[in-house]
């Protein structure tokens, strides 16, 4: 009898399962409704009654509704967490990812992944009225929300300052922080102008070799064309050492002596605690002039890697080091 | 029975065999005799169509082996190898039993008739206390045997074996050789054995083939096969035949100086 | 001899993978009490409207993890079966169904597709896994046409054609990882096996391919008990040895092709499930090979849950926990090995 008993205690558990995966009948009116509807689980239902909705197209072209502005967000990259923060609606967010360090208040939120993969249990857990991610996250990781019945709204990457405007307006939008976003857009504006006038008589350029990885002091990593770092840089009255249109770019050390930059910043100081020290004593680097003259100085990436507001703090200390004679 | 017609074996570009000529009989057994690393292995493997011929055919029944699939041969013949390299974790029973996959499903459900032809099988050759021994633990006699066993349940009307005689005990090496050649009178198998132990070739074999480099240097009764010029050249030893007048059987020695 | 109560053995597997698919529904990172889940399944069985505040868990069981534990199950199973199938065609416990370039022609076939900006549609989401199958099966024709001489497939050539084309898919690979650095801890996510899909869509695009591969290699039981002779005797026997070598080749990368489309490279469970249940029932393939897919499936199913918990709320890939739990398993399964035979 054994066996047979066996077999039915699995045949049964089976069936159940098969029977519960039957998809339910999504229920009317939805709080926030899908583009793609692949929903089997009933969404929120709004406690006020629904003002003009808002309809964005977000990175991947998808045409999101809210109809009303994100109360409980979670921010799936650091950069989305300091915009959000920055346009004032800090207290609309629930969760952040494993990268979110500033601000200080954000880091005090509970986490929900990032380094391999989300927990999409605990945002379900939470639902929230809006996923903020950016194009750092994978397409699996909206579809998997989607389908869960959670609104998503991937911001795209800004390839110069106009973008990054207009993804804090559309974040203010969907927040109910249109005035402070557009405040906060004048405000940088009024900062990026500053140093972009002082710079714009500039005249020495000064070469800038942003180090973005320098595990192999034989071949170090660096930015370059089509990147904000390299804008940036030549926002701020410099000069980007390497003209290769590409994100990561490896030069040997040869090619770095020959190139022999001016300023050698290590964006690698961040996240990979290199040290000026620890690259003076690097085989071969003290040919350079920059080691020389001690212009090796750590930088913090995350001011100029993150498409967020912080990147005008970047612009600003990026032309407090190359020309500080003029940023008084 | 069985008909080897010109049949030529080569391994990349080196003739092994060349021109063999056999013809076996319902129920005759033949010897092959010769020095080592003649191709006495070969030809059998030849025969069973485990390697490609170079020329000629091998016919059972009338029927070319090579026209038929691994298992239509497999029921007309049936090999018993040395026993090299056996899976350790077998049990003699689960080894023999094997010996009916020409018959079974490719499931491999074996029925109760099956299991029957296998338990006789196991209890002509002695080896029914090995049933649940794994193969690791038995000698290479026994292995031999119970290799035998095998190739009985293929229930095939020829039967070849190569050297069954390595590794057994006296006792059983006639016990071996009588079972051989009951079943060629009582069953009627068509049977091929090499030996190297000239010794036995009288008393078991029907007729002898004496293979020298490749080629069959003689075809023929015992008493005409085993005499000692025939042997002396071929084996590149001066020996010498002596013949018991009283059963026939025949001893080979090598010469006295 | 033969025991008429064969079936007695598959009692306890069947119960233990029971369990583990109600362990994996029941459990996760965010805590659901026993009466909540009783009460969903009973709502969602009978047709009443789940409540309001319900809906979180009803969409953490239904949509997260029912289908995540029927992915994971149904990989578990595919690789122990294509595992066991693959030690009984090389004759060598080292066998794993990675051998002979699916793993390495996966995973290039994912860089790939990880490495173009598709769309955001069904067929752009999809673009991964199909890419990656495809690749996979294209490095085992690769390795077929390699190894093949004339009718035959000698089994070192298929050792020896899969290293080959193994080293060069990888090659390949990491070049493309390095170069598409933006998509690099995608990748590697990726490589390390875990269900990054969700949904029933993996599911069900896998599970023909499972079935059909797995029924196939089930079948082949009693072909690989005779193969475990050699090609020789095996071919004395009756058997067709070239065309079940060929079989067990095509179901085994069908399978494990399929399962590692969705699921990333999952390792050891292809290489450890055959093996403890080659110790703890016998060697005999008609059960060897259906007893590795029962109980591979619970396998992967425990590790999954053991991903799921051991850093809560973050997740840890499979492939990570089944090598750290893999690797120390197998040690101990080889001291075992060295004081019997059982190969």
């Amino acid at each position: 009898m054994k066996p047979r008993f066996a077999f039915i205690v699995l045949i049964t558990v089976l069936a159940v399962i098969l029977a519960a995966c039957a998809p339910t009948p999504p229920v009317e009116p939805a709080a926030s409704p899908q583009a793609v509807d692949a929903a089997t689980v009933e969404p929120i239902e709004p406690t006020s009654a629904p003002a003009e909705p808002l309809v964005l197209t977000d990175a991947l072209g998808r045409e999101v509704t809210l109809a009303q502005p994100a109360q409980k967000i979670v921010s799936t990259a650091p950069s989305n967490t300091e915009i959000l923060f920055a346009v004032g609606a800090g207290d609309q967010v629930i969760a952040r990812d494993d990268f979110t360090n500033f601000p200080e208040e954000a880091v005090n939120l509970p986490s929900i992944g990032g380094m391999s993969g989300f927990n999409l249990e605990a945002i379900t857990a939470q639902q929230p009225d809006l996923v903020l991610m950016a194009e750092i996250n994978t397409p699996e990781d909206v579809k998997a929300l989607e389908e869960l019945g959670i609104t998503v709204f991937m911001l795209p990457n800004p390839t110069d300052l106009e973008g990054l405007y207009t993804n804090l307006i559309n974040v203010g939008k969907m927040t109910n922080h249109e005035t402070e976003a557009a405040a906060l857009v004048e405000d940088l504006k009024i900062r990026v102008d500053a140093v972009t006038q002082v710079m714009a008589n500039v005249e020495t350029r000064p070469t800038v070799f942003y180090e973005l990885d320098g595990s192999d002091p034989a071949k170090p990593w660096t930015s370059g064309t089509g990147t904000f770092i390299d804008l940036l840089i030549g926002m701020a009255g410099g000069q980007n050492a390497v003209s290769i249109d590409s994100p990561w770019v490896q030069l040997s050390l040869e090619e770095l002596i020959v190139t022999d930059p001016d300023f050698i910043l290590l964006g690698d100081s961040t996240w990979g605690g290199v040290t000026p020290e620890m690259v003076a004593e690097r085989a071969g680097w003290d040919a350079l002039s920059a080691v020389e003259n001690e212009k090796v100085l750590p930088f913090n990436d995350d001011l100029v890697g993150r498409p967020g507001p912080r990147l005008v703090e970047g612009l600003e200390e990026l032309a407090r080091i190359l020309h500080p004679e003029l940023m008084k | 029975m069985l008909n080897v017609n010109d049949v030529c074996v080569s391994f990349s570009n080196n003739r092994i065999l060349s021109d063999i000529n056999l013809h076996v009989a319902r129920g005759e057994v033949l010897g092959i005799i010769g020095p080592n690393g003649v191709g006495k292995s070969t030809l059998l493997r030849a025969i069973s169509a485990s390697i490609p011929l170079e020329r000629g055919s091998v016919r059972v029944m009338g029927k070319d082996i090579t026209g038929l699939t691994s298992n239509e041969r497999a029921r007309l013949m049936a090999v018993v190898p040395q026993a090299r390299s056996l899976p350790p974790a077998f049990t003699g029973w689960e080894t023999v039993i094997l010996g009916r996959t020409p018959h079974i499903s490719w499931l491999g459900h074996v029925s109760a008739r099956d299991q029957e032809i296998a338990r006789l099988a196991m209890q002509r050759t002695e080896t029914l206390h090995l049933a649940d021994r794994p193969i690791c633990e038995m000698s290479g006699g026994e292995q031999q045997r119970l290799l035998l066993a095998r190739a009985l349940c293929q229930s095939a009307p020829v039967l070849m074996l190569d050297e069954p005689t390595t590794h057994l005990d006296l006792k059983y090496q006639y016990s071996l050789l009588d079972l051989v050649r009951r079943l060629a009178r009582e069953d009627g198998l068509t049977i091929i054995i090499t030996l190297h132990d000239l010794n036995l070739v009288s008393r078991y074999t029907d007729r002898v083939a004496l293979l020298v480099n490749g080629r069959i240097d003689a075809l023929d009764t015992p008493a005409r096969v085993l005499n000692a010029g025939l042997l002396s050249r071929a084996y590149q030893l001066p020996l010498d035949v002596i013949s018991d007048r009283h059963n026939g059987q025949a001893m080979i020695v090598p010469a006295l100086r | 001899m033969q025991t008429k109560s064969a079936h007695r053995i598959y009692v306890l597997p069947l119960i233990l993978l029971s369990l583990c698919l109600l362990g994996s529904v029941a459990v996760g990172s965010v805590f659901i009490a026993p009466g909540t889940l009783l009460g969903l399944f009973g709502a969602r069985l009978s047709g009443k409207i789940i409540p309001a505040d319900w809906q979180p868990y009803a969409a953490i069981v239904f949509n997260l993890r029912l289908p995540r534990t029927a992915l994971i199950a149904l990989t578990g199973a595919a690789l122990s079966g294509s595992g066991a199938a693959y030690q009984g065609l090389f004759r060598n416990p080292l066998a794993d169904p990675y051998l002979i370039g699916v793993a390495s022609g996966a995973g290039l076939g994912a860089v790939l597709a990880m490495s173009i900006q598709w769309p955001y549609s069904i067929w752009g989401l999809l673009a991964v896994p199909v890419f990656s199958f495809l690749t996979a099966m294209v490095a085992v024709l690769a390795v077929y046409q390699l190894a093949r001489v004339g009718k035959t497939l000698p089994v070192t050539n298929l050792i020896l054609a899969g290293v080959a084309i193994s080293s060069f898919t990888t090659a390949l690979t990491s070049y493309l990882m390095i170069s598409a650095s933006g998509e690099l801890r995608r990748a590697l996510v990726w490589l390390l096996g875990g269900a990054s899909h969700t949904g029933w869509q993996p599911v069900l695009a896998i599970l023909p391919f499972v079935i059909l591969g797995l029924g196939i290699l089930a079948s082949l039981g009693h072909a690989l008990n005779v193969m475990q002779f050699g090609d020789e005797q095996a071919q004395q026997l009756g058997l067709p040895v070239n065309r079940v070598r060929w079989l067990v080749i095509l179901a085994a990368s069908l399978t494990t092709a399929a399962a590692v489309s969705f699921a990333g490279i999952i390792g050891f469970v292809g290489l450890i499930v055959p093996h403890t249940v080659r110790l703890i029932w016998g060697g005999d393939y008609r059960r060897l090979l259906p007893l590795s897919i029962l109980n591979g499936a619970t396998l992967l199913l425990c590790a999954d849950i053991l991903a799921r918990l051991v850093l809560a709320p973050r997740e840890v890939p499979v492939g990570i926990i089944t090598a750290l739990g893999g690797a120390p398993f197998f040690l101990w399964v080889l001291r075992r090995a060295k004081q019997q035979n059982f190969w």
